[in-house]
């Protein structure tokens, strides 16, 4: 008994410095664990399909993994920390970059969900903390999120797609335990903020469990795709149309990357080359193939992104060359049921009858519209008509049905070349069809586009122009006629970047850009994506690119300086590029809209 | 006393350096690090592993599992230098291998760790806590920085592993982690403490000799272990990195466990026995002994004898027990890729030293 108090003792003054060794540690656990009290309530249980998700938004928009809801259907059923079930739609898919956007029906209409905080991953480093919270083997039958702490064991990282899908590309490894229900759910960096979505680990041996060894894809690269995904899209990564690879390997020689392949591509129309060497891509260095593609998967297909490339010159020396490449699409389609992810396994629902499908009148279903390529039709449709009632806010030229004019100062072709030019959108009537009208210089220009067999070239008009007169009839439709003017198709295109035409080309052209919300239209077999910047000055159309022929460069109308002109916001700067080049600028004098 | 104490704390901040983050610690410790490819790709073993660089020469420390048996062995460094590089010394005794980059450009002033420091350190206590860095899963390539996981020593023992169905020749103190790092291409890896000092070297992808678990542990780099081969020496991890050439203990090797003069003397020096399922190979042919009139070289693999295969070690030394001096024995040897028949006639053993050696 004395023994037994003496070595009790013995263990106690052992303990007690230890314990009072370091108030910074004492410190630090008391933070986290209040962190954790903060950040857990939007951490959601996806009851369907089996895995964790994140709130981040107050109407209830929550990520999650595609490989959680795909192939689920579109109403789901979701748990969060207060206890509650709550019915969920699909909103927005991304098969290769493995994200779905969910969300959350309020229990009571105009209720407001916790949220978390989206940090920026790009500050993420190795060796910072991070905390995962997610419902591992559907632990909870309360919801009650798990919560495990681990070291960032690596960022940048590569890992590769399963038969084409689920490319986690620039994402953050930890050592953060990740297992079978943790796939959706949120890394959390020690401020609380969101800077990853747990979605798979390397598995070797042990099944698939911990291994020490976690994935979660940065909240960086979402943040890239979310607007797409917010306007209920099914969206493709993208592939530049070049084949890089690493320089030959030679002994004792550092890494490059070298484009080995070209196919027609924007990037080969850019003047890439075979044998140039790659530097910066999106502005970020790139000295493997492995950054190449890390920085490659960030964006979706369609993006605009700057590259430069160092180039052998003729008679020695380099040159370096900064270009802006439009990215083509990634997604081979693939056939049958999803592949499984290299992801924690899906756990069993432990006995929740009331867990698994939503009933077949979830009230979901109303938001919920199905249509080829789109995840959820209806919240594109949303997305749509928000952006345009946007435009017709500032700019309603709805009841200017007669023609329209405007007159200008030019400065013609790359020399800027002083000269004038009308343009001229006439209405069709009686015996005359709609026409659109360019007197460039002197020169006439007239396009009918409603007419039938038109030759090509006229549809290219001005020659150099890329179909200006194209371009400006699809103006007109949108600015006229808003969804309706467009019988092919009219949907919301995501979040684009959009390059305004500088005087001088920065050095990092990616900074110089800014997100533009897209409106895609299709008239005559002709592509349009019409840009929209949606700042303080309201919605306002910034540009819009045709595309005649896929296999060609678009042509490019910049609208700027928008002034007051009869009680309408209207563009004074009208610019149009092509392959890059300038055709025209345009000092608008006056618009008469009739 | 008490001016004695403050001395002493003063004396202590100013040894301390200034705190530095993981981060930090983690970027120092990569520089040092290199990622080794060489054959493999299957059954489960892996064509890539982790190194330790542990000279400014461009020596490095890693596991001695298959990898350094490759013929093509390369080494990216931590700038994604690519090299290629020959093993020096490969002690499955001590779980270690030696390997050297050939090029000479790179080497001479590599950044590298201070084994011999490292190695006369105590080892760390259980629940201290350590960094494990490893290029895992090939995650990293070229001048990607390793995976980095965190834990604490959760134990020292000594190793009871298993690969597969063999034996770990490696039988000595390892620290157990609870860091999750026997995963492929994590041997030969760093086990550093939280300030990024070297304690250890990743182990192998083995599972524990009694409850058939994946054990997560590292050799500490003052390791040392009674050769089973050789039976009675120590070897050193740090003699080996000290010399840095294949590691022979010093004095003369015991004769009794190596040469397969047990109840009877054939004059052969048998390859050390490292597992139970060591084959008989003969590493040496004393000069004027029966198996050197018999014509055995070395390299020759005894095969039979007398018809009976003689599969390991064990089994030749089985069988040798019902054999007595002056006996002749027939051989059956494999010699490149032929058999090969020897009529060995047997000797009485040497008589063992008087003081035999320890």
């Amino acid at each position: 008994m004395a023994a037994g108090t003496r070595s009790l003792l013995v263990l106690l003054a052992a303990a007690l410095p230890i314990h009072a060794a370091d108030p910074a540690v004492d410190s630090e656990d008391r933070e986290r664990v209040k962190t954790v009290a903060r950040i857990s309530p939007a951490v959601v249980a996806v009851v369907t399909g089996g895995g964790s998700g994140v709130l981040i938004s107050e109407d209830g928009y929550a990520l999650t993994n595609y490989h959680v809801v795909g192939g689920q259907g579109p109403a789901l059923r979701c748990g969060l920390p207060d206890g509650n079930l709550y019915d969920a739609v699909v909103v927005g898919l991304d098969r290769i970059g493995d994200v779905a956007l969910i969300k959350l029906l309020p229990r009571e209409a105009g209720a407001k969900f916790p949220h978390a905080v989206m940090g920026d991953s790009d500050t993420v480093k190795v060796g910072d903390w991070s905390l995962a919270l997610g419902n591992p083997f559907l632990l909870a039958t309360d919801f009650t999120p798990t919560v495990t702490f681990g070291l960032v064991s690596g960022i940048h990282r590569y890992q590769y797609p399963e038969r084409g899908m689920f490319e986690y590309t620039d994402c953050i490894q930890s050592d953060t335990s990740i297992n079978p229900g943790n796939s959706g759910g949120p890394l959390f960096n020690t401020r609380g903020e969101l800077i990853g979505i747990n979605g798979r680990g390397s598995f070797d041996k042990r099944g698939r469990v911990n291994s020490g060894v976690g994935y979660a894809i940065s909240i960086n690269q979402i943040k890239n795709f979310l607007g797409h995904l917010r306007a209920g899209l099914q969206v493709d990564h993208a592939s530049l149309g070049a084949v890089v690879s690493s320089s030959p390997e030679e002994e004792g020689s550092r890494p490059r990357v070298l484009v080995s392949g070209l196919i027609s591509s924007d990037a080969e129309r850019r003047g890439l080359q075979l044998g140039d060497e790659l530097t910066r891509f999106a502005g970020r260095p790139v000295g493997t193939v492995n950054q190449f593609k890390n920085v490659l998967g960030l964006y979706p297909k369609g993006w605009r992104v700057p590259m430069t490339v160092r180039r052998e010159r003729e008679g020695g020396g380099t040159e370096t060359r900064q270009m802006l490449v439009r990215l083509m699409g990634y997604e081979r389609q693939v056939q049958g049921e999803a592949p499984k992810p290299p992801a924690p396994g899906r756990p069993k629902p432990p006995g929740n009858p009331d867990g698994g499908k939503p009933a077949a009148d979830s009230p979901a279903m109303k938001l919920f519209e199905a249509r080829p390529g789109f995840a959820n039709w209806h919240f594109n449709k949303l997305a749509r008509d928000r952006l345009l009632a946007g435009l017709t806010a500032k700019t309603d030229l709805s009841s200017t049905t007669g023609d329209w004019v405007v007159r200008a100062n030019a400065k013609l072709g790359e020399k800027g070349r002083e000269g004038t030019a009308v343009i001229r959108w006439a209405a069709g009537t009686e015996g005359m069809p709609d026409r659109v009208m360019a007197l460039i210089d002197g020169v006439d220009f007239t396009l009918e586009p409603l007419k039938t067999d038109l030759p090509a070239a006229s549809l290219r008009d001005p020659p150099g122009s890329g179909g200006m007169l194209t371009a400006l009839y699809h103006f007109r439709q949108l600015m006229l006629k808003g969804k309706s003017g467009f019988v092919g198709e009219s949907s919301h295109g995501g979040v684009e970047p959009y390059y305004p035409p500088l005087e001088k080309e920065p050095d990092d052209l990616f900074k110089a850009r800014l997100d533009a919300e897209i409106i895609r239209a299709s008239l005559g077999g002709v592509d349009t994506r019409f840009q929209f910047t949606t700042g303080q000055g309201g919605t306002r159309l910034a540009g819009m690119e045709s595309v005649l022929d896929k296999e060609e460069d678009p042509c490019e109308i910049h609208f700027d300086d928008y002034r007051e002109a009869g009680g309408k916001s209207l563009p004074f700067k009208i610019s149009v590029f092509h392959g890059g080049r300038p055709y025209c600028r345009l000092e608008v004098q006056s618009w008469d809209l009739k | 006393m008490g001016p004695e104490v403050t001395l002493l704390a003063a004396a202590l901040l100013l040894v301390s350096p200034a705190e530095e983050t993981l981060g930090e610690v983690a970027s120092k410790v990569n520089a040092r690090l290199v990622k080794i490819y060489g054959s493999g790709g299957v059954k489960g073993l892996p064509g890539y592993g982790t190194g330790i660089l542990v000279s400014p020469e461009g020596h490095i420390l890693t596991a001695a599992n298959h990898l350094p048996d490759s013929s093509d062995l390369r080494v990216h460094l931590a700038d994604g230098t690519r090299l290629s590089a020959k093993v020096v010394a490969s002690e499955p005794e001590l779980d270690a291998a030696l390997l050297k980059i050939d090029d000479k450009t790179a080497a001479g002033e590599l950044p590298h760790f201070d084994i011999a420091k490292a190695s006369k350190a105590p080892l760390l206590a259980p629940g201290t806590g350590v960094l494990a860095f490893s290029n895992q899963f090939q995650i990293a390539t070229r001048d990607e920085p390793l995976t980095v996981q965190r834990g604490v020593v959760a134990a020292i023992t000594t190793l009871q592993g298993r690969i597969g169905v063999f034996e770990a020749p490696y039988s000595g103190s390892v620290y157990v982690i609870d860091a999750i790092t026997n995963n492929p291409g994590a041997a030969g890896g760093a086990l550093t403490n939280r300030k990024g000092d070297l304690v250890g070297i990743i182990g192998r992808e083995l599972r524990n000799d009694q409850t058939q678990t994946w054990i997560n542990y590292a050799v500490p780099l003052g390791a040392t272990v009674a050769s089973r081969g050789t039976q009675g020496r120590m070897l050193s991890l740090a003699e080996l990195l000290e010399k840095k050439e294949k590691y022979r203990p010093s004095g003369r090797p015991d004769r009794a466990g190596r040469s397969g003069d047990w109840n009877v003397r054939a004059g052969w020096i048998l390859v050390p026995q490292v597992i139970d399922r060591t084959p008989p190979f003969i590493e040496e042919v004393e000069a004027n002994s029966p198996a050197s009139r018999a014509g055995a070289r070395p390299d020759d693999l005894i095969v039979y004898v007398d018809g009976t295969p003689v599969p390991t070690i064990a089994a030749l030394r089985d069988i040798l027990e019902k054999y007595r001096p002056g006996d002749k024995v027939q051989v059956e040897v494999r010699r490149q890729d032929r058999l090969q028949t020897l009529v060995v006639e047997l000797e009485p053993p040497p008589k063992p030293p008087a003081n035999p050696p320890r």
